[in-house]
């Protein structure tokens, strides 16, 4: 890793990203789905505030770890991966198989992966991707070799499907992305942060360890086994996290907007989007956005821009990719980075 | 505060004509996705960022103008 500087972040060298795929699950559910549920003007004013059009959504008996691994099988066979030659699995997700084991353990399993390669999950959501690059690239600079990133959600699972705040925004996906040792590599650039206070403002209750105490939102009907979301609090932490993230993570590169192929923002609100893009000084035709089709899919939105918006131009040329998740937790990752043309971008539906 | 007041008639889909500090808010559908928009309008054209809760409880426009000019001055 470089020499740390004054500005806030890590750099990290000779780490090259060489392929992504994402698998969705067959069912896609489209806003006609909600209409016995909710008055034509509350889905109207999703579409036009949030963008989510459609969604994919999976059925009972599949789970985040199945689109994961098809995702995985499928990228190992693109870029001819042997099982034995990959160091380390990463699963990060907040919807994983069961409490324990590591949901990673069962991937390395189901893969074939050598008993010397690591499996470990990250309960990380929406800054979920940036966390898992961030970790990728720093163990490959301690040695790995070759490294599988798998991240998504199956927050289907989660939403309460009578709020409106939530029934309609999110979509389900698992992502694999594969980096490799690759001395020639650019520098990737990380900025990582964290605001504890919001941890409330985004979550689900139950599932853990700690009692459920009786709150005012449960007094209010919120069942604790659903997912929450203080709507607004959520958008005002982004609106001023994300744009200084931006720059702090342009600053850390040494890059301006101008120097960006795409900003590649984790797909949380089409109208926040385009603010942020506008904020930082990024033309919308370089920020892509597809919430309309997928909804937002926590971990997996970054990815999933990649392998459709993106992919046939990532698998043709160079690109300066600056890319930034944010949301629960508070959490939030940029990471900017050059990549150089990936062996595979593509999408699968199952 | 004209760029204030094209936002908030694209806010809420009037002509910036009828757009005044009378304007009254809850006449005019002054929901969450009203208010998130305001949230963004005011960062856009004033680089500042209102609590929304706070922004919510605004009856007219001038209410917003005295909540921007409060977070002008600190």
């Amino acid at each position: 890793m470089s020499e740390a500087a004054a500005k806030p972040g890590y750099s990290v060298e000779g780490v090259a990203l060489r392929g992504v795929v994402c698998a969705l699950p067959a069912r896609r559910v489209t806003n006609e789905h909600f209409k016995a549920s909710f008055s034509d003007d509350d889905i109207n004013d999703v579409v036009k505030m949030i963008g989510v059009e459609a969604r994919h959504w999976v059925e009972d008996d599949q789970t985040t770890a199945d689109l994961c691994l098809a995702a995985a099988r499928r990228l190992m066979e693109r870029l001819d991966w042997a099982p034995d030659s990959i160091d380390a699995l990463i699963f990060v997700s907040q919807t994983p198989n069961q409490r324990l084991p590591a949901t990673a353990c069962e991937l390395h399993g189901e893969l074939g992966l050598s008993p010397n390669c690591q499996a470990f999950d990250v309960g990380m959501g929406c800054s979920g991707y940036a966390y898992g690059l961030w970790l990728a690239s720093a163990m490959i600079a301690a040695g790995c070799r070759r490294v599988l990133l798998l991240a998504g959600d199956t927050s289907s699972r989660m939403v309460d499907p009578l709020d409106r705040g939530t029934a309609l925004l999110f979509g389900d996906a698992g992502s694999a992305s594969a980096l490799e040792a690759f001395p020639s590599a650019e520098p990737i650039h990380f900025v990582l942060g964290t605001d504890g206070a919001g941890a409330r403002n985004l979550l689900v209750q139950a599932g853990g360890f700690r009692a459920l105490a009786a709150d005012e939102r449960r007094a209010e009907g919120y069942d604790p086994g659903h997912l929450y979301m203080d709507g607004g609090a959520v958008f005002s932490f982004t609106l001023k996290a994300v744009p200084a993230l931006v720059r702090d993570t342009l600053g850390r590169a040494g890059a301006t907007p101008d120097d960006i192929d795409a900003l590649v923002l984790h797909q949380a609100n089409r109208f926040m989007l385009n603010h942020i893009a506008k904020k930082v000084g990024v033309d919308p035709a370089r920020t892509p956005i597809n919430i309309d089709r997928y909804g937002n899919t926590s971990s997996a939105t970054i990815p999933l821009v990649l392998a459709t918006d993106l992919a046939e131009r990532l698998t043709r040329e160079p690109m300066r990719l600056m890319m930034a998740g944010f949301g629960v937790g508070y959490s939030w990752g940029g990471v900017y980075m050059t990549t150089t043309p990936l062996a595979c971008a593509e999408t699968l539906t199952l | 505060m004209s760029a204030l007041y094209e936002g908030l008639a694209e806010v809420f889909e009037v002509d910036v004509g009828e757009i005044d500090s009378a304007f009254n808010l809850p006449d005019h559908n002054w929901d969450s996705l009203a208010i998130v928009s305001t949230i963004a309008l005011i960062d856009e054209v004033e680089d500042l960022m209102l609590n929304g809760a706070a922004l919510a409880k605004c009856q007219t426009v001038a209410d917003i103008e005295a909540m921007i000019a409060a977070a002008r001055n600190g």
